[in-house]
């Protein structure tokens, strides 16, 4: 039986048809809120040290954080609003520069597999800055990326990687 | 009809011996009242004559520098598993079993037409039940399928699924066949803990999630394909991970609701990887944002896939695979980007690593007339791997993350990265101390491996 044959093959036995796999690209953006943003810098040297301290002394008081990212100076992490008060006092009793920027958005690509898609996280980020929204932040993974802007700017943001999503899908 | 789907790797079907053994789990399947569905992976592994490196070393040998089309070189490489469902269909007979081997197409697997990572879009799978249905154990060749054109076209084109494949057939094949359960059939006993090259004595999960399978797969534990567990999830068919070598009863994939203690899997790696960090201090700001949509914006039209991107005041980051590598030198060392927007144009000059390249130094030359340039230093670390620690939910951090951080310090393993998802955190360290890490991280956590956290 040829491959073209298969497919037009009279048979009383049911045949389960699917759409197996996931649709390749961005399937969808969503945007999530209540978090805030915190960069600490110019740690005292040996900074691998300090930002251990740091983040023990930020585990220590029960503050759950999310993306945390090495800088060269320091490090930087997402907590929720409601915390942020709490982080702020523990960085203060650090005597740690920081910064903390609160009401900020994260706003997920979802794209299955996407460190295997070719050029497709780079093609996300060139989107995502030229939408002029103020990325302040961006993790990755095997099936999304985060990306935290100020609460203003997730729909701008959004727009436009839907808009990317749309010409990648050609729909 | 009790459908039961065997998939066969590399080193199952490598050997006559293997394939023996590989084929009386076929019979016995069968004479446990089973209908078998056999998904054979090409021959051995790397290196071995019919192994899917072999046969491209066959046509990039031919001249380096021309690149093969991807349609021929899906061509080439599906023989692999026709040569391998064919000698285990025969093997099979010779054992009284009798036995049709299958291309992807002829099994009915249709995909989308990507050549070499194509995604599986519908199996008709009507020539695999007429050959259960005459008493044949059909072998299909995993990690292949056809696409048919909208206009047509005799045949269609043989397509493959790139990574993982041959795992992803027989999921699919499982989900299309409605299959009581699919077993992957490898050379270890299920899914470790770690690494059996980092951790000789790691141990193997009786059970684990498709959430956590999916994860640990992704992060280089390669037991299965996470394009598999994902079919397998969404269909809820029964997954097992086992040794074709051995009686130990595996791994079984379940789902959440079945295993629902928060519990560490295992520690995983991945990639040989090398960590570019663009220092972007002396780029005004006004200049900044457009500087760094260009460099995404190279990267995304070569096609370079990137790994744990950093945004921070001071610039921006992210590591690439080492095969792309010397595609992405080619592309920056040297780089000039007049950059328009702002108040003022100004010119940037890209410099890869701590040294300035011949390159660099004749583009300043020739760029003085122009005024100031603004020079980005890139700093590279080459040699980079992820090691990740996994869990089942949702980790408490930054506990774990410390905890991981700290382990390594004292073990002075520099991390120059780091990311983390719901299931996992991931650090990025030099390649030479991959597996120190992945033992120190596992003796960290051994005992809460497969524990309650």
């Amino acid at each position: 039986m040829s491959d073209s044959e298969n497919s037009q093959f009279e048979t009383s036995i049911p045949i389960a048809e699917t759409a197996f796999e996931k649709r390749r690209g961005i399937r969808h953006v969503e945007i999530r809120s209540g978090y805030a943003q915190v960069h600490v810098t110019q740690l005292k040297v040996p900074i691998s040290e300090t930002r251990l301290d740091i983040l023990q002394a930020v585990g220590n008081a029960e503050i759950s954080v999310d993306f945390l990212k090495f800088t060269p100076t320091g490090v930087s992490f997402m907590v929720q609003d409601l915390v942020a008060e709490k982080t702020t006092r523990i960085l203060e009793n650090f005597g740690a520069m920081f910064s903390l920027a609160a009401n900020r958005h994260i706003v997920t690509v979802h794209a299955v597999n996407m460190r295997d898609e070719q050029g497709l996280i780079a093609d996300v980020m060139a989107h995502a800055i030229r939408s002029g929204a103020k990325l302040e932040h961006i993790t990755d993974m095997h099936d999304r990326m985060l990306i935290v802007v100020a609460a203003e700017e997730s729909e701008l943001l959004r727009a436009a990687l839907q808009e990317l999503a749309q010409g990648k899908n050609g729909n | 009809m009790a459908i039961k789907v065997l998939k066969f790797g590399g080193t199952s079907v490598a050997t006559p011996e293997a394939r023996k053994l590989s084929a009386m789990r076929v019979i016995s399947a069968v004479q446990q009242g089973y209908s078998p569905v056999v998904v054979v992976s090409a021959i051995g592994r790397r290196g071995a004559p019919y192994a899917t490196d072999t046969l491209l070393q066959m046509i990039r040998e031919i001249d380096p520098d021309v690149e093969p089309d991807a349609r021929e070189v899906d061509l080439l490489i599906a023989c692999g598993e026709i040569l391998s469902a064919v000698v285990f269909a025969h093997t099979l007979k010779t054992l009284g079993q009798p036995a049709q081997a299958f291309r992807g197409g002829q099994a009915g697997i249709r995909t989308d037409g990507v050549f070499g990572n194509a995604r599986i879009m519908a199996i008709h799978p009507v020539s695999l039940l007429r050959s259960i249905e005459k008493g044949f154990v059909p072998v299909v060749c995993g990690f292949q399928g056809i696409y048919v054109p909208p206009e047509g076209g005799p045949g269609g084109e043989l397509t493959t699924l790139g990574r993982g494949g041959s795992d992803t057939t027989a999921a699919a094949l499982g989900a299309a066949l409605k299959a009581e359960s699919v077993e992957i059939l490898t050379d270890v006993d299920g899914v470790k803990v770690a690494d059996p090259d980092a951790v000789p004595d790691a141990a193997t999960l009786s059970r684990i999630t498709y959430d956590e399978v999916a994860e640990i797969a992704h992060l280089g534990a390669r037991v299965v394909h996470p394009r598999a567990a994902e079919i397998a999830m969404s269909y809820q068919i029964p997954l097992w991970i086992k040794n074709t070598f051995s009686d130990n009863p595996g791994t079984e994939i379940v789902t959440r609701g079945e295993l629902a203690e928060r519990r560490l899997t295992g520690v995983a790696h991945t990639g040989q990887l090398v960590y570019l960090s663009f220092h972007l201090e002396s780029i005004p700001d006004s200049h900044r944002t457009n500087l760094e949509s260009r460099i995404f914006e190279m990267m995304a039209r070569y096609d370079i896939n990137l790994y744990m991107l950093n945004l921070s005041p001071l610039g921006t980051g992210f590591a690439v695979s080492r095969t792309q590598f010397p595609m992405v030198q080619e592309l920056l060392d040297a780089l000039v980007i007049p950059l328009k927007d702002g108040e003022q144009p100004i010119v940037v000059l890209m410099q890869l690593g701590n040294t300035e390249s011949q390159a660099v130094t004749t583009q300043r030359e020739l760029l003085a007339s122009l005024g100031k340039i603004h020079v980005v230093p890139v700093e590279q670390t080459e040699g980079c791997t992820m090691v990740s620690l996994v869990a089942a939910s949702q980790m408490p951090r930054p506990a774990l993350f410390v905890s991981v951080l700290r382990t390594l310090h004292e073990a002075k393993i520099p991390v120059l990265q780091t990311a983390d998802s719901d299931l996992s955190i991931s650090v990025l360290v030099p390649e030479a101390e991959c597996y120190r890490a992945v033992r120190l991280i596992h003796d960290r956590f051994e005992g809460d491996a497969g524990a309650l956290l």
